[in-house]
């Protein structure tokens, strides 16, 4: 596929069939659903599914600190007050 | 003249001139150049105000009517959320973008039959930017949606109507996204998306506006920056049967929804997302499709074309909706 280098941004963005793939610098989450037909269309989807996990394999592989577990993810927000609250009229 | 108004109300003089100079020529609006104009030869901020005001009062200032109903955007009947509010054209969509939430406040698209077949023949590729035609202290970045704690970036007008790669690119901007649960991104949202694209279908044409409600005293905001959304709506126009209403859910990880009335929606969120239908549509709540979970057939189309408008009554009353 080649469109999406796992873990090589935070942006991008992908289908496969009826899955989504997003990119991360700390994941790549895949969502949706996706149905492998055996006919060539099948193995089209396959094969592109394939080529993704085999990048991710080799860039997680090739790491040599990859941790047991990412540390927890702490939520990076705020709470704020709410501006659009409607002015008294 | 709203596009004046919202520009002006921004809080210092130097931002409507970013807004007009920045961006294609496809993206201004009359109204941003004739600001800038005005800009430029007057010193007071108040009488360019005035004259932009003046300038732009005739009808139907958007460059890109063709998003909206009878031409008419969506109206912030909030004046709060004027604030730091502005418009923006895309190929396939139009946003109304608050520099308070960093989000849009809406998202606008017309739909036809041939444009969302297109868009089904096209695979998902894009890449999420920061809207480069915003002043940057005004428009979220990819940071911001970093660590975000469950929060997806959500579009409001979907990838997945898009009809044309360029269009589908600009779709994810992040001037059309919203925080979003991932739970319902990736499930109940996806679902509705996909009803309402198989409706586009079935009727021809459908006009949908989208966008975030913000409700309570305070709200979380990602790194501090970008207001996430108490509630998430979707309004649809089927200007065959004339009918208009409102998928309402929570932004949670959640599977309800709540169907609701554009009037009802108007009161909610502080948006008359079609401003010129008749007052009777639009306190009128009318059904809409049940959210369709069902894959898209690989080379194809997922097929609903039977006996739909019964079925999805039935649907619905089963799910007490």
């Amino acid at each position: 596929m080649g469109i999406i280098k796992p873990f090589g941004d935070d942006s991008g963005s992908v289908g496969i069939g009826g899955l989504t793939i997003e990119n991360g610098l700390d994941r790549v989450v895949l969502y949706g659903g996706l149905e492998i037909t055996r006919d060539r269309a099948g193995l089209g989807l396959a094969r592109e599914l394939a080529e993704l996990l085999n990048a991710a394999v080799a860039v997680l592989s090739a790491d040599p600190s990859l941790p047991d577990h990412v540390a927890a993810e702490a939520a990076n927000s705020a709470l704020v007050r709410n501006p659009f609250i409607r002015p008294a009229s | 003249m709203w596009a004046c108004a919202r520009i002006l109300s921004a809080s210092t003089a130097f931002l409507p001139l970013t807004a007009c100079r920045v961006g294609s020529a496809r993206r201004r609006r009359p109204c941003r150049r004739s600001c800038r104009r005005k800009f430029a030869v007057l010193p007071s901020f108040l009488i360019a105000g005035l004259l932009c005001a003046a300038a732009s009062a005739s009808p139907g200032v958007s460059e890109c009517p063709d998003h909206f109903v009878d031409g008419v955007p969506p109206k912030l009947e909030n004046s709060a959320l004027s604030v730091q509010a502005r418009d923006l054209c895309f190929a396939g969509f139009a946003v109304e973008h608050s520099g308070q939430s960093r989000t849009p406040l809406w998202s606008a698209e017309h739909l036809t039959r041939g444009a969302v077949e297109a868009a089904r023949s096209l695979p998902r590729r894009g890449s999420f930017h920061a809207e480069a035609t915003l002043p940057s202290e005004e428009a979220a970045n990819l940071a911001d949606y970093r660590h975000s704690g469950g929060y997806d970036r959500g579009h409001l007008s979907p990838s997945s109507d898009m009809a044309t790669p360029a269009a589908q690119q600009e779709s994810f901007t992040l001037a059309n996204v919203v925080p979003q649960s991932s739970g319902l991104n990736r499930n109940l949202w996806e679902w509705i998306e996909r009803s309402v694209r198989n409706w586009v279908v079935r009727a021809g044409e459908l006009y949908v506006v989208t966008g975030p409600v913000f409700r309570g005293m305070n709200l979380q905001a990602l790194n501090g920056r970008v207001l996430v959304p108490t509630l998430i709506f979707k309004a649809v126009y089927d200007p065959g049967s004339r009918r208009a209403s409102a998928y309402l859910v929570n932004n949670a990880d959640d599977t309800g929804y709540k169907l609701i009335s554009v009037e009802q929606l108007a009161a909610l969120s502080g948006i008359d997302v079609f401003p010129s239908l008749p007052s009777d549509m639009k306190s009128a709540v009318t059904p809409l499709p049940a959210p369709s979970r069902r894959f898209p057939r690989v080379g194809g189309f997922a097929q609903e074309h039977v006996s739909t408008r019964w079925w999805f009554r039935l649907l619905h009353a089963l799910t007490g909706e």
